[in-house]
Protein backbone atom coordinates (compact mmCIF):
# COMPACT_ATOMS: atom_id res chain seq x y z
CA UNK A 1 0.00 0.00 0.00
CA UNK A 2 3.03 2.31 0.17
CA UNK A 3 4.71 4.58 -2.34
CA UNK A 4 8.08 6.35 -2.15
CA UNK A 5 8.75 9.78 -3.62
CA UNK A 6 11.98 11.74 -3.11
CA UNK A 7 12.89 10.22 0.25
CA UNK A 8 9.31 10.27 1.52
CA UNK A 9 7.24 7.15 1.97
CA UNK A 10 3.49 7.48 1.61
CA UNK A 11 1.11 4.81 2.80
CA UNK A 12 -2.64 4.63 2.30
CA UNK A 13 -4.44 3.68 5.49
CA UNK A 14 -7.95 2.85 6.64
CA UNK A 15 -8.80 3.51 10.26
CA UNK A 16 -11.60 4.30 12.69
CA UNK A 17 -14.01 1.89 14.38
CA UNK A 18 -15.41 0.75 11.03
CA UNK A 19 -12.19 1.18 9.05
CA UNK A 20 -14.10 3.82 7.14
CA UNK A 21 -11.69 6.74 7.36
CA UNK A 22 -9.15 7.12 4.54
CA UNK A 23 -5.78 8.74 5.10
CA UNK A 24 -2.28 9.02 3.71
CA UNK A 25 0.58 8.63 6.13
CA UNK A 26 3.74 10.39 4.95
CA UNK A 27 7.02 9.48 6.63
CA UNK A 28 10.70 9.94 5.93
CA UNK A 29 12.34 6.88 4.43
CA UNK A 30 15.09 7.39 6.99
CA UNK A 31 14.08 7.09 10.66
CA UNK A 32 11.74 9.89 11.73
CA UNK A 33 13.31 12.90 13.44
CA UNK A 34 10.98 12.60 16.39
CA UNK A 35 9.22 9.28 16.26
CA UNK A 36 6.87 10.20 19.08
CA UNK A 37 5.36 13.29 17.45
CA UNK A 38 3.35 13.80 14.29
CA UNK A 39 1.47 16.39 12.27
CA UNK A 40 -2.23 15.80 11.53
CA UNK A 41 -3.77 17.74 8.64
CA UNK A 42 -7.55 18.32 8.61
CA UNK A 43 -9.94 18.87 5.71
CA UNK A 44 -10.94 22.34 4.56
CA UNK A 45 -14.72 22.33 4.07
CA UNK A 46 -15.68 19.57 1.65
CA UNK A 47 -12.36 19.58 -0.18
CA UNK A 48 -10.72 16.19 0.24
CA UNK A 49 -7.41 15.59 1.96
CA UNK A 50 -5.11 16.81 -0.84
CA UNK A 51 -6.29 20.36 -0.11
CA UNK A 52 -6.72 23.36 -2.38
CA UNK A 53 -4.19 23.36 -5.18
CA UNK A 54 -2.76 20.16 -3.64
CA UNK A 55 -1.28 22.24 -0.83
CA UNK A 56 -1.60 19.54 1.82
CA UNK A 57 0.29 17.03 -0.31
CA UNK A 58 3.14 19.50 -0.72
CA UNK A 59 3.13 20.37 2.99
CA UNK A 60 3.00 16.69 4.00
CA UNK A 61 5.94 15.79 1.80
CA UNK A 62 7.98 18.80 2.85
CA UNK A 63 7.47 18.00 6.53
CA UNK A 64 8.15 14.29 6.00
CA UNK A 65 11.25 15.21 4.02
CA UNK A 66 12.55 16.93 7.15
CA UNK A 67 11.91 13.88 9.28
CA UNK A 68 8.33 14.34 10.50
CA UNK A 69 5.46 11.88 10.44
CA UNK A 70 2.39 13.43 8.78
CA UNK A 71 -1.14 12.11 8.40
CA UNK A 72 -3.67 13.78 6.11
CA UNK A 73 -7.10 12.20 6.09
CA UNK A 74 -10.74 12.72 5.17
CA UNK A 75 -13.45 13.33 7.74
CA UNK A 76 -16.45 11.03 7.61
CA UNK A 77 -18.56 11.80 4.56
CA UNK A 78 -15.80 13.91 2.96
CA UNK A 79 -13.50 12.74 0.16
CA UNK A 80 -13.07 8.99 0.26
CA UNK A 81 -14.24 8.37 3.82
CA UNK A 82 -17.66 6.85 4.43
CA UNK A 83 -20.24 8.63 6.55
CA UNK A 84 -20.58 7.68 10.20
CA UNK A 85 -23.59 5.72 11.38
CA UNK A 86 -23.83 7.05 14.93
CA UNK A 87 -26.05 10.12 14.37
CA UNK A 88 -23.44 12.59 15.59
CA UNK A 89 -23.87 16.19 14.46
CA UNK A 90 -21.49 17.28 11.66
CA UNK A 91 -19.27 19.11 14.15
CA UNK A 92 -19.17 16.31 16.70
CA UNK A 93 -18.56 13.81 13.89
CA UNK A 94 -15.42 15.70 12.81
CA UNK A 95 -14.14 15.96 16.37
CA UNK A 96 -14.68 12.22 16.86
CA UNK A 97 -12.79 11.56 13.63
CA UNK A 98 -9.82 13.60 14.86
CA UNK A 99 -9.73 11.45 18.00
CA UNK A 100 -9.83 8.31 15.84
CA UNK A 101 -6.85 9.62 13.85
CA UNK A 102 -4.97 10.46 17.05
CA UNK A 103 -5.68 7.01 18.45
CA UNK A 104 -4.49 5.37 15.23
CA UNK A 105 -1.23 7.33 15.33
CA UNK A 106 -0.66 6.36 18.94
CA UNK A 107 -1.54 2.69 18.49
CA UNK A 108 0.30 2.15 15.22
CA UNK A 109 3.13 4.70 15.21
CA UNK A 110 3.58 5.23 18.98
CA UNK A 111 2.87 8.92 18.53
CA UNK A 112 2.11 10.73 21.78
CA UNK A 113 2.37 14.38 20.70
CA UNK A 114 0.54 15.87 17.73
CA UNK A 115 0.32 19.19 15.89
CA UNK A 116 -3.02 19.86 14.21
CA UNK A 117 -3.10 21.83 10.95
CA UNK A 118 -6.29 23.30 9.52
CA UNK A 119 -7.56 25.99 7.18
CA UNK A 120 -10.96 27.65 7.62
CA UNK A 121 -13.32 24.97 9.01
CA UNK A 122 -10.24 22.80 9.53
CA UNK A 123 -8.79 25.49 11.78
CA UNK A 124 -12.08 25.68 13.68
CA UNK A 125 -12.07 21.91 14.19
CA UNK A 126 -8.44 22.11 15.33
CA UNK A 127 -9.04 24.79 17.96
CA UNK A 128 -12.20 23.13 19.26
CA UNK A 129 -10.48 19.74 19.53
CA UNK A 130 -6.99 20.88 20.48
CA UNK A 131 -7.62 21.85 24.09
CA UNK A 132 -9.55 18.65 24.85
CA UNK A 133 -6.73 16.20 24.15
CA UNK A 134 -3.50 16.31 26.15
CA UNK A 135 -1.63 14.78 23.22
CA UNK A 136 -1.96 18.01 21.24
CA UNK A 137 1.16 20.19 21.47
CA UNK A 138 0.60 22.68 18.64
CA UNK A 139 -2.09 24.15 16.42
CA UNK A 140 -1.64 25.71 12.99
CA UNK A 141 -4.75 27.78 12.39
CA UNK A 142 -5.18 29.28 8.93
CA UNK A 143 -8.05 31.76 8.73
CA UNK A 144 -9.88 30.41 11.75
CA UNK A 145 -13.24 31.87 12.76
CA UNK A 146 -12.78 34.94 14.91
CA UNK A 147 -15.33 37.57 15.86
CA UNK A 148 -15.44 40.84 13.97
CA UNK A 149 -14.13 43.80 15.93
CA UNK A 150 -14.73 47.55 15.70
CA UNK A 151 -11.41 47.91 13.90
CA UNK A 152 -12.41 45.13 11.50
CA UNK A 153 -15.46 47.11 10.40
CA UNK A 154 -13.48 50.33 10.23
CA UNK A 155 -10.77 48.73 8.08
CA UNK A 156 -13.42 47.12 5.94
CA UNK A 157 -15.32 50.35 5.47
CA UNK A 158 -12.38 52.72 5.01
CA UNK A 159 -11.65 52.09 1.34
CA UNK A 160 -15.36 52.11 0.60
CA UNK A 161 -16.23 55.42 2.25
CA UNK A 162 -14.91 57.51 -0.62
CA UNK A 163 -17.29 55.96 -3.14
CA UNK A 164 -20.57 57.79 -3.55
CA UNK A 165 -22.20 54.60 -4.80
CA UNK A 166 -21.58 52.90 -1.45
CA UNK A 167 -23.24 55.76 0.40
CA UNK A 168 -26.20 55.52 -1.92
CA UNK A 169 -26.63 51.81 -1.19
CA UNK A 170 -26.56 52.56 2.56
CA UNK A 171 -29.07 55.39 2.24
CA UNK A 172 -31.39 53.30 0.11
CA UNK A 173 -31.15 50.33 2.47
CA UNK A 174 -29.43 48.10 -0.09
CA UNK A 175 -26.04 47.89 1.62
CA UNK A 176 -24.91 44.30 2.08
CA UNK A 177 -22.46 45.38 4.76
CA UNK A 178 -25.14 47.06 6.85
CA UNK A 179 -27.39 44.05 6.31
CA UNK A 180 -24.70 41.63 7.40
CA UNK A 181 -23.83 43.83 10.37
CA UNK A 182 -27.43 43.73 11.58
CA UNK A 183 -27.50 39.96 11.03
CA UNK A 184 -24.30 39.58 13.02
CA UNK A 185 -25.63 41.60 15.94
CA UNK A 186 -28.82 39.52 15.99
CA UNK A 187 -26.92 36.27 15.63
CA UNK A 188 -24.45 37.20 18.34
CA UNK A 189 -27.18 38.22 20.76
CA UNK A 190 -29.08 34.99 20.17
CA UNK A 191 -25.99 32.82 20.56
CA UNK A 192 -24.79 34.53 23.73
CA UNK A 193 -28.16 34.63 25.44
CA UNK A 194 -29.10 31.03 24.89
CA UNK A 195 -27.52 27.66 25.20
CA UNK A 196 -27.69 27.30 21.43
CA UNK A 197 -25.99 24.19 20.13
CA UNK A 198 -22.47 24.88 18.93
CA UNK A 199 -22.01 24.69 15.16
CA UNK A 200 -19.37 26.04 12.82
CA UNK A 201 -21.92 28.61 11.69
CA UNK A 202 -22.38 30.19 15.13
CA UNK A 203 -18.86 29.49 16.38
CA UNK A 204 -17.68 33.10 15.97
CA UNK A 205 -20.32 34.29 18.44
CA UNK A 206 -20.18 31.38 20.85
CA UNK A 207 -18.47 31.80 24.23
CA UNK A 208 -17.04 28.35 23.68
CA UNK A 209 -14.56 29.72 21.14
CA UNK A 210 -12.79 32.09 23.52
CA UNK A 211 -12.84 29.36 26.16
CA UNK A 212 -11.15 26.97 23.72
CA UNK A 213 -8.30 29.43 23.17
CA UNK A 214 -8.00 30.02 26.91
CA UNK A 215 -7.80 26.29 27.58
CA UNK A 216 -5.26 25.79 24.81
CA UNK A 217 -3.00 28.47 26.26
CA UNK A 218 -3.47 27.02 29.75
CA UNK A 219 -2.28 23.71 28.39
CA UNK A 220 0.83 25.38 26.92
CA UNK A 221 -0.25 24.46 23.39
CA UNK A 222 1.72 26.51 20.85
CA UNK A 223 -0.38 28.38 18.30
CA UNK A 224 0.53 29.54 14.83
CA UNK A 225 -2.32 31.71 13.54
CA UNK A 226 -2.12 32.67 9.88
CA UNK A 227 -4.51 35.14 8.32
CA UNK A 228 -4.94 35.97 4.66
CA UNK A 229 -5.65 39.51 3.53
CA UNK A 230 -8.19 38.69 0.88
CA UNK A 231 -10.40 36.69 3.21
CA UNK A 232 -13.57 38.44 4.35
CA UNK A 233 -13.10 37.11 7.87
CA UNK A 234 -10.47 39.56 9.03
CA UNK A 235 -8.89 42.76 7.88
CA UNK A 236 -5.81 43.05 10.05
CA UNK A 237 -3.14 40.94 11.65
CA UNK A 238 -3.98 41.51 15.32
CA UNK A 239 -7.72 40.95 15.02
CA UNK A 240 -7.48 37.73 17.01
CA UNK A 241 -5.90 39.61 19.92
CA UNK A 242 -8.63 42.26 19.93
CA UNK A 243 -11.37 39.68 19.54
CA UNK A 244 -10.24 37.67 22.55
CA UNK A 245 -9.02 40.25 25.11
CA UNK A 246 -9.41 37.76 27.95
CA UNK A 247 -6.96 35.26 26.50
CA UNK A 248 -3.35 35.73 27.59
CA UNK A 249 -1.78 34.46 24.39
CA UNK A 250 1.68 35.75 25.32
CA UNK A 251 4.50 33.77 23.78
CA UNK A 252 2.17 30.87 23.00
CA UNK A 253 0.91 32.62 19.89
CA UNK A 254 2.76 33.46 16.71
CA UNK A 255 0.83 35.66 14.31
CA UNK A 256 1.38 35.78 10.56
CA UNK A 257 -0.47 37.77 7.94
CA UNK A 258 -0.46 37.10 4.19
CA UNK A 259 -1.85 40.44 2.93
CA UNK A 260 -1.87 39.53 -0.76
CA UNK A 261 -3.07 35.96 -0.45
CA UNK A 262 -6.57 34.71 -0.97
CA UNK A 263 -8.26 32.32 1.44
CA UNK A 264 -7.04 29.19 -0.43
CA UNK A 265 -3.44 30.31 -1.03
CA UNK A 266 -4.16 30.33 -4.74
CA UNK A 267 -0.70 31.48 -5.84
CA UNK A 268 2.21 29.06 -5.81
CA UNK A 269 4.45 31.75 -4.28
CA UNK A 270 2.10 32.09 -1.30
CA UNK A 271 1.95 28.31 -0.87
CA UNK A 272 5.73 28.12 -0.98
CA UNK A 273 5.99 30.83 1.69
CA UNK A 274 3.35 29.04 3.75
CA UNK A 275 5.21 25.73 3.51
CA UNK A 276 8.48 27.34 4.58
CA UNK A 277 6.71 29.01 7.49
CA UNK A 278 5.21 25.72 8.65
CA UNK A 279 8.53 23.89 8.40
CA UNK A 280 10.27 26.58 10.40
CA UNK A 281 7.52 26.84 13.04
CA UNK A 282 7.16 23.08 13.52
CA UNK A 283 10.92 22.88 14.05
CA UNK A 284 10.79 25.80 16.49
CA UNK A 285 8.26 24.10 18.78
CA UNK A 286 9.92 20.71 18.72
CA UNK A 287 10.78 21.02 22.42
CA UNK A 288 7.11 21.47 23.18
CA UNK A 289 6.33 18.28 21.29
CA UNK A 290 8.83 15.84 22.71
CA UNK A 291 7.82 16.02 26.34
CA UNK A 292 5.28 13.47 27.46
CA UNK A 293 1.70 14.63 27.39
CA UNK A 294 0.71 16.38 30.62
CA UNK A 295 -2.01 14.75 32.72
CA UNK A 296 -5.53 15.79 31.78
CA UNK A 297 -6.66 18.46 34.23
CA UNK A 298 -9.14 20.57 32.29
CA UNK B 1 -12.94 -0.04 -0.73
CA UNK B 2 -9.17 -0.38 -0.76
CA UNK B 3 -6.91 2.68 -1.08
CA UNK B 4 -3.44 1.71 -2.30
CA UNK B 5 -0.41 2.69 -4.32
CA UNK B 6 0.55 0.92 -7.52
CA UNK B 7 2.81 1.52 -10.49
CA UNK B 8 6.59 1.57 -10.62
CA UNK B 9 9.10 2.68 -8.01
CA UNK B 10 9.64 6.01 -9.76
CA UNK B 11 6.01 6.48 -10.71
CA UNK B 12 3.79 5.74 -7.73
CA UNK B 13 0.09 6.06 -8.47
CA UNK B 14 -2.58 6.35 -5.80
CA UNK B 15 -5.82 4.57 -6.50
CA UNK B 16 -8.95 3.36 -4.80
CA UNK B 17 -10.31 -0.05 -5.69
CA UNK B 18 -14.01 -0.51 -5.14
CA UNK B 19 -15.11 -4.12 -5.51
CA UNK B 20 -18.40 -5.11 -7.09
CA UNK B 21 -21.11 -5.35 -4.46
CA UNK B 22 -21.61 -8.82 -2.99
CA UNK B 23 -24.22 -10.77 -4.87
CA UNK B 24 -23.50 -9.13 -8.21
CA UNK B 25 -22.23 -11.51 -10.81
CA UNK B 26 -19.40 -11.35 -13.28
CA UNK B 27 -16.00 -9.78 -13.58
CA UNK B 28 -16.85 -6.49 -15.17
CA UNK B 29 -14.25 -3.83 -14.55
CA UNK B 30 -14.05 -0.07 -15.05
CA UNK B 31 -11.21 2.42 -14.71
CA UNK B 32 -12.27 5.98 -13.88
CA UNK B 33 -10.14 8.88 -15.10
CA UNK B 34 -10.42 12.16 -13.19
CA UNK B 35 -10.29 15.62 -14.71
CA UNK B 36 -7.34 17.92 -13.96
CA UNK B 37 -6.61 20.86 -11.69
CA UNK B 38 -9.38 22.53 -9.77
CA UNK B 39 -11.83 20.47 -11.84
CA UNK B 40 -10.33 17.34 -10.25
CA UNK B 41 -10.81 18.78 -6.79
CA UNK B 42 -14.44 19.71 -7.33
CA UNK B 43 -15.41 16.56 -9.23
CA UNK B 44 -13.81 14.12 -6.78
CA UNK B 45 -17.06 13.68 -4.89
CA UNK B 46 -19.06 12.91 -8.04
CA UNK B 47 -16.48 10.43 -9.30
CA UNK B 48 -16.57 8.59 -5.98
CA UNK B 49 -20.37 8.40 -6.17
CA UNK B 50 -20.08 7.07 -9.71
CA UNK B 51 -17.73 4.34 -8.49
CA UNK B 52 -20.14 3.40 -5.70
CA UNK B 53 -23.03 3.30 -8.16
CA UNK B 54 -21.09 1.07 -10.53
CA UNK B 55 -20.13 -1.19 -7.64
CA UNK B 56 -23.81 -1.75 -6.91
CA UNK B 57 -24.31 -2.45 -10.62
CA UNK B 58 -21.71 -5.22 -10.48
CA UNK B 59 -18.57 -3.38 -11.61
CA UNK B 60 -15.18 -3.54 -9.99
CA UNK B 61 -13.75 -0.04 -10.29
CA UNK B 62 -10.38 1.60 -9.91
CA UNK B 63 -10.21 5.37 -9.76
CA UNK B 64 -6.79 6.87 -9.49
CA UNK B 65 -4.85 10.12 -9.38
CA UNK B 66 -2.72 10.92 -12.39
CA UNK B 67 1.01 11.28 -11.69
CA UNK B 68 1.76 14.69 -10.20
CA UNK B 69 -1.85 15.13 -9.08
CA UNK B 70 -3.84 14.24 -5.97
CA UNK B 71 -2.14 11.73 -3.70
CA UNK B 72 -0.02 10.21 -6.47
CA UNK B 73 3.72 10.69 -6.55
CA UNK B 74 5.50 13.46 -8.39
CA UNK B 75 4.80 17.11 -9.01
CA UNK B 76 2.95 18.84 -11.79
CA UNK B 77 6.29 19.85 -13.24
CA UNK B 78 6.94 16.12 -13.84
CA UNK B 79 3.62 15.56 -15.58
CA UNK B 80 3.00 14.95 -19.26
CA UNK B 81 0.00 13.87 -21.32
CA UNK B 82 1.92 10.84 -22.59
CA UNK B 83 2.84 9.94 -19.02
CA UNK B 84 -0.77 10.25 -17.93
CA UNK B 85 -1.82 7.91 -20.73
CA UNK B 86 0.72 5.41 -19.40
CA UNK B 87 -0.86 5.82 -15.97
CA UNK B 88 -4.20 4.73 -17.45
CA UNK B 89 -2.48 1.72 -19.02
CA UNK B 90 -1.01 0.83 -15.61
CA UNK B 91 -4.40 1.24 -13.95
CA UNK B 92 -6.00 -1.03 -16.55
CA UNK B 93 -3.37 -3.70 -15.95
CA UNK B 94 -3.72 -3.36 -12.19
CA UNK B 95 -7.49 -3.70 -12.23
CA UNK B 96 -7.49 -6.59 -14.69
CA UNK B 97 -5.00 -8.35 -12.46
CA UNK B 98 -7.11 -7.76 -9.35
CA UNK B 99 -10.35 -8.81 -10.97
CA UNK B 100 -9.13 -11.33 -13.51
CA UNK B 101 -11.13 -9.62 -16.24
CA UNK B 102 -10.24 -9.97 -19.90
CA UNK B 103 -11.20 -6.39 -20.67
CA UNK B 104 -12.29 -3.23 -18.93
CA UNK B 105 -14.43 -0.15 -19.45
CA UNK B 106 -12.84 3.29 -19.46
CA UNK B 107 -14.75 6.22 -18.03
CA UNK B 108 -13.31 9.73 -18.16
CA UNK B 109 -14.50 13.18 -17.14
CA UNK B 110 -13.31 16.31 -18.95
CA UNK B 111 -9.54 16.02 -19.54
CA UNK B 112 -9.77 12.48 -18.18
CA UNK B 113 -12.11 11.64 -21.05
CA UNK B 114 -9.63 12.92 -23.63
CA UNK B 115 -6.87 10.84 -22.04
CA UNK B 116 -9.14 7.79 -22.00
CA UNK B 117 -9.96 8.27 -25.69
CA UNK B 118 -6.26 8.27 -26.55
CA UNK B 119 -5.69 5.12 -24.51
CA UNK B 120 -8.57 3.45 -26.30
CA UNK B 121 -6.94 4.28 -29.61
CA UNK B 122 -3.74 2.63 -28.37
CA UNK B 123 -5.31 -0.63 -27.15
CA UNK B 124 -8.82 -1.08 -28.55
CA UNK B 125 -8.83 -4.84 -27.96
CA UNK B 126 -8.58 -4.49 -24.19
CA UNK B 127 -11.37 -1.99 -23.73
CA UNK B 128 -14.97 -3.11 -24.01
CA UNK B 129 -16.65 0.29 -23.63
CA UNK B 130 -15.80 3.95 -23.31
CA UNK B 131 -17.76 6.62 -21.47
CA UNK B 132 -16.74 10.22 -22.05
CA UNK B 133 -18.38 12.65 -19.63
CA UNK B 134 -18.21 16.21 -20.94
CA UNK B 135 -14.96 15.47 -22.74
CA UNK B 136 -12.39 18.10 -23.64
CA UNK B 137 -12.74 17.97 -27.40
CA UNK B 138 -10.24 20.64 -28.37
CA UNK B 139 -7.32 21.42 -26.14
CA UNK B 140 -7.02 24.95 -27.49
CA UNK B 141 -10.59 25.74 -26.38
CA UNK B 142 -10.00 24.10 -23.01
CA UNK B 143 -6.92 26.18 -22.31
CA UNK B 144 -8.73 29.32 -23.38
CA UNK B 145 -11.51 28.49 -20.91
CA UNK B 146 -8.85 28.11 -18.22
CA UNK B 147 -7.56 31.58 -19.06
CA UNK B 148 -4.38 30.47 -20.82
CA UNK B 149 -3.33 32.72 -23.66
CA UNK B 150 -2.88 31.05 -27.02
CA UNK B 151 0.61 30.36 -28.23
CA UNK B 152 0.42 33.33 -30.57
CA UNK B 153 -0.89 35.64 -27.83
CA UNK B 154 1.71 34.54 -25.29
CA UNK B 155 4.55 34.89 -27.73
CA UNK B 156 3.65 36.72 -30.91
CA UNK B 157 5.63 35.59 -33.99
CA UNK B 158 8.78 37.63 -34.77
CA UNK B 159 8.99 38.91 -31.19
CA UNK B 160 11.28 36.09 -30.15
CA UNK B 161 10.13 36.27 -26.55
CA UNK B 162 11.27 33.99 -23.77
CA UNK B 163 8.27 32.16 -22.41
CA UNK B 164 8.60 30.90 -18.84
CA UNK B 165 9.14 27.17 -18.49
CA UNK B 166 6.17 26.92 -16.16
CA UNK B 167 3.03 29.01 -15.86
CA UNK B 168 0.33 28.94 -13.22
CA UNK B 169 -3.13 27.90 -14.33
CA UNK B 170 -5.87 28.22 -11.73
CA UNK B 171 -3.29 27.84 -8.99
CA UNK B 172 -1.53 24.84 -10.53
CA UNK B 173 1.83 24.87 -12.30
CA UNK B 174 1.81 23.79 -15.94
CA UNK B 175 4.96 23.26 -17.98
CA UNK B 176 5.23 24.51 -21.54
CA UNK B 177 5.64 20.92 -22.72
CA UNK B 178 2.39 19.86 -21.08
CA UNK B 179 0.68 22.97 -22.40
CA UNK B 180 1.73 22.00 -25.91
CA UNK B 181 0.44 18.47 -25.41
CA UNK B 182 -2.92 19.66 -24.09
CA UNK B 183 -3.18 22.23 -26.88
CA UNK B 184 -2.78 19.44 -29.40
CA UNK B 185 -5.81 17.53 -28.15
CA UNK B 186 -8.37 17.33 -30.90
CA UNK B 187 -10.97 14.61 -30.52
CA UNK B 188 -12.59 15.60 -33.78
CA UNK B 189 -9.99 13.35 -35.32
CA UNK B 190 -11.07 10.55 -33.04
CA UNK B 191 -11.69 8.17 -35.92
CA UNK B 192 -10.02 5.10 -34.53
CA UNK B 193 -12.49 2.29 -34.54
CA UNK B 194 -14.35 2.77 -31.30
CA UNK B 195 -15.29 -0.15 -29.15
CA UNK B 196 -18.72 -1.61 -29.72
CA UNK B 197 -20.22 0.70 -27.18
CA UNK B 198 -19.20 4.31 -26.64
CA UNK B 199 -21.24 6.88 -24.74
CA UNK B 200 -20.58 10.59 -24.72
CA UNK B 201 -22.52 12.50 -22.08
CA UNK B 202 -22.63 16.26 -22.47
CA UNK B 203 -24.07 18.49 -19.76
CA UNK B 204 -22.13 21.62 -20.64
CA UNK B 205 -22.36 21.78 -24.44
CA UNK B 206 -19.82 23.61 -26.50
CA UNK B 207 -19.73 23.95 -30.28
CA UNK B 208 -16.84 21.53 -30.49
CA UNK B 209 -18.86 18.69 -29.00
CA UNK B 210 -20.85 18.49 -32.20
CA UNK B 211 -17.65 17.78 -34.11
CA UNK B 212 -16.98 14.58 -32.21
CA UNK B 213 -19.12 12.38 -34.41
CA UNK B 214 -21.16 12.58 -37.55
CA UNK B 215 -24.20 14.82 -37.02
CA UNK B 216 -26.51 11.91 -37.65
CA UNK B 217 -24.97 10.05 -34.75
CA UNK B 218 -26.80 12.38 -32.42
CA UNK B 219 -30.10 11.00 -33.63
CA UNK B 220 -30.11 7.44 -32.46
CA UNK B 221 -32.44 6.22 -35.19
CA UNK B 222 -30.48 7.73 -38.04
CA UNK B 223 -28.09 5.71 -40.12
CA UNK B 224 -24.43 6.47 -40.64
CA UNK B 225 -23.93 8.61 -43.71
CA UNK B 226 -21.37 7.53 -46.31
CA UNK B 227 -19.30 10.60 -45.50
CA UNK B 228 -18.89 9.60 -41.85
CA UNK B 229 -15.59 8.03 -40.81
CA UNK B 230 -17.65 5.33 -39.13
CA UNK B 231 -19.10 4.28 -42.47
CA UNK B 232 -15.87 2.45 -43.28
CA UNK B 233 -15.79 0.82 -39.87
CA UNK B 234 -17.61 -2.20 -38.62
CA UNK B 235 -19.00 -0.37 -35.65
CA UNK B 236 -21.59 2.13 -34.52
CA UNK B 237 -20.68 5.76 -33.96
CA UNK B 238 -20.56 6.99 -30.40
CA UNK B 239 -23.87 7.74 -28.79
CA UNK B 240 -24.02 11.37 -27.73
CA UNK B 241 -26.51 12.36 -25.09
CA UNK B 242 -27.10 15.89 -23.94
CA UNK B 243 -28.36 16.07 -20.38
CA UNK B 244 -29.51 18.89 -18.19
CA UNK B 245 -27.47 18.44 -15.00
CA UNK B 246 -25.06 20.24 -12.71
CA UNK B 247 -21.40 20.34 -13.71
CA UNK B 248 -19.55 18.78 -10.77
CA UNK B 249 -16.17 20.13 -11.88
CA UNK B 250 -17.28 23.74 -11.47
CA UNK B 251 -17.33 25.33 -8.04
CA UNK B 252 -19.90 27.98 -7.39
CA UNK B 253 -22.14 28.84 -4.46
CA UNK B 254 -25.15 27.15 -6.02
CA UNK B 255 -23.55 23.86 -7.00
CA UNK B 256 -20.60 23.20 -4.69
CA UNK B 257 -20.68 19.59 -3.61
CA UNK B 258 -23.67 18.77 -5.80
CA UNK B 259 -23.52 15.31 -7.35
CA UNK B 260 -25.34 15.04 -10.71
CA UNK B 261 -27.08 11.82 -9.89
CA UNK B 262 -29.03 11.76 -13.17
CA UNK B 263 -25.78 11.55 -15.11
CA UNK B 264 -24.37 8.90 -12.79
CA UNK B 265 -27.54 6.84 -13.09
CA UNK B 266 -27.50 7.20 -16.88
CA UNK B 267 -23.90 6.02 -17.14
CA UNK B 268 -24.67 3.02 -14.91
CA UNK B 269 -27.81 2.10 -16.80
CA UNK B 270 -26.11 2.50 -20.18
CA UNK B 271 -23.28 0.22 -19.11
CA UNK B 272 -25.75 -2.32 -17.76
Amino acid sequence: MAGVTKGVSEQAILFGPRQSLVGILARPVAPAQSASSAVLILNTGIVHRVGHHRMYVAISRALAGLGHTVLRFDFSGIGDSDSRNDNLSPLQSCLADIKDAMDWLEANRHVTRVILVGLCSGADHAVLYGHTDPRICGLVLMDPSIPATVRFYFQYMKPRLTHLRNWMTVLTGRSRLVGSLIDEIRHAARTKQSSEELTLQNLRFHPCLEQSYQNAVARSIKLLAIFTGESTRQTYREQILDAFPNVSFGEHLRLEFFPGSDHTFFRQADRDTLTRLLLEWVASISDNCVEPAPPQTI
Amino acid sequence: MTPFYFGTSDRRIFGIYEPAAPGTAGKRAAVLCYPWGSEYLHAHRAMRQLAIKLSVAGYHTLRFDLFGTGDSGGDMTDASLAGWQNDVHMALEELREIVGAASATLIGLRLGAAIAANVLAQRPDDIDALVMWDPIVRGEHYLADLGVASEAQACPPRNGCDTPQTIEVQGFPLTQDLLREIRSIDLRSFTTEPPARTLIVVTDPSPSHAGLAAPSAMASSAGVPASSPYAQLNTAPPTIEFMNAACPWIEDIASTGVVPITVINRIASWLA
